[in-house]
């Protein structure tokens, strides 16, 4: 068993040698296979090109939720805006009830000749009508009803038989015509001597004009909605 | 005789599977080192084995002489890679030719017995 003595080094020695080889065959045969020895380095490079990335993308999260935030004051005001701008329009284009100082006007068909109710033989047309509005608006008035009949741009006043129709609504006398305006302004107009009042009242129509502080001028309650008219393309 | 040998496999075999299993690659720069090393070590155990039969075996020369020769192989490749000269052949050379008249005094002594 003293050979065993000799033996065990040469074992020893042989393990090694097996080691080697076994290395050796694998780095000549997958050069790829494994970990390689400068692994760590490797890694600690990684790990500072990554560190620096993550901080230059934090620098990019930090300006995108500047802009960000940018962007929705933006929009809160833009928004306020476009909620202003539709508000004037509704009320420039009569959707809305509008209230202020302005002048009633009020016509009524001459009284019956012999003081019978009931028809007479002039009745208030729908030029006389016409004539009311022109002046009222031709003295700055900002909202007309009739009847109650908000004057749109698109409103007609016409004689349909006897009555007359506003906005494809019969009205009847007395025609009570409502206008927001200048109301000394509109008043003077219409009282002019020798101005419609007077010519009116001359024919025969019942007319009374009275000045009011405030007086409501109710809203366009149709249909408005276009169904021919669209939007010209610009340019 | 023939416990030597069944010895030195079997280390060579464990060596086998321990390198293959280890989860570490060399850089192939480092190749040309490594393959003189495994010459020298295989020159070593045949040195070993050789002794062992002519019972003339001595440790501390089998195991200061495993290391010298390895590492001497390895300076010469390194020198010689360095200088231009494939130095390296030189162990190459030396190792192999005491390889195969080690490898005949074995033989030799197994086949007497």
């Amino acid at each position: 068993m003293a050979k065993l003595n000799y033996y065990l080094p040469v074992m020893l020695v042989a393990l090694v040698l097996g080691i080697i080889l076994a290395m050796q065959f694998r780095v000549t045969n997958y050069p790829l296979e494994g970990v390689p020895i400068n692994r760590d380095r490797e890694l600690a490079n990684e790990l500072r090109e990554l560190t620096r990335e993550i901080k230059v993308m934090e620098e990019e999260i930090a300006d995108l939720e500047y802009n960000l935030e940018q962007i929705q004051t933006g929009q809160a005001e833009v928004t306020d805006a476009m909620i202003s701008e539709v508000a004037k329009t509704r009320l420039g284009a009569g959707l809305v009830s509008v209230t202020g100082p302005g002048v009633e006007v009020i016509l009524n068909n001459p009284p019956h000749p012999d003081g019978r109710p009931g028809g007479s033989l002039f009745i208030i047309r729908d030029e006389d009508m016409l004539k009311v509005v022109n002046e009222l608006r031709g003295s700055g008035a900002e909202a007309i009803s009739i009847n109650g009949q908000r004057l749109l741009s698109f409103s007609e006043v016409r004689l349909a038989g006897s009555f007359i129709n506003v906005n494809l609504t019969r009205v009847v006398p007395p025609y009570q015509i409502l206008a927001v305006g200048p109301a000394d302004q509109m008043e003077e107009s219409l009282l002019l001597p020798g101005g419609l009042a007077e010519f009116m009242q001359d024919v025969g129509i019942q007319v009374t004009v009275e000045k009011h502080d405030s007086l409501t001028v109710p809203a366009y309650k149709g249909d408005w909605s276009t169904v021919y008219a669209k939007p010209a393309q610009r340019g | 005789m023939w416990l030597g040998i069944i010895l030195a496999s079997l280390g060579l075999l464990v060596g086998l599977l321990i390198g293959f299993n280890v989860p570490l690659v060399l850089p192939q720069a480092y190749a040309k080192y490594m393959s003189v090393a495994a010459l020298a070590a295989l020159d070593s155990v045949f040195g070993g084995i050789r002794a062992a039969m002519e019972e003339h075996f001595d440790q501390s020369i089998f195991v200061t002489g495993f290391f010298s020769n390895a590492l001497l192989a390895a300076g010469l490749a390194f020198a010689g890679e360095r200088l231009g000269i494939d130095l390296y052949l030189a162990a190459v050379v030396a190792f192999g030719v005491r390889i195969f008249q080690n490898l005949g005094v074995i033989r030799r002594h197994l086949l007497k017995k």
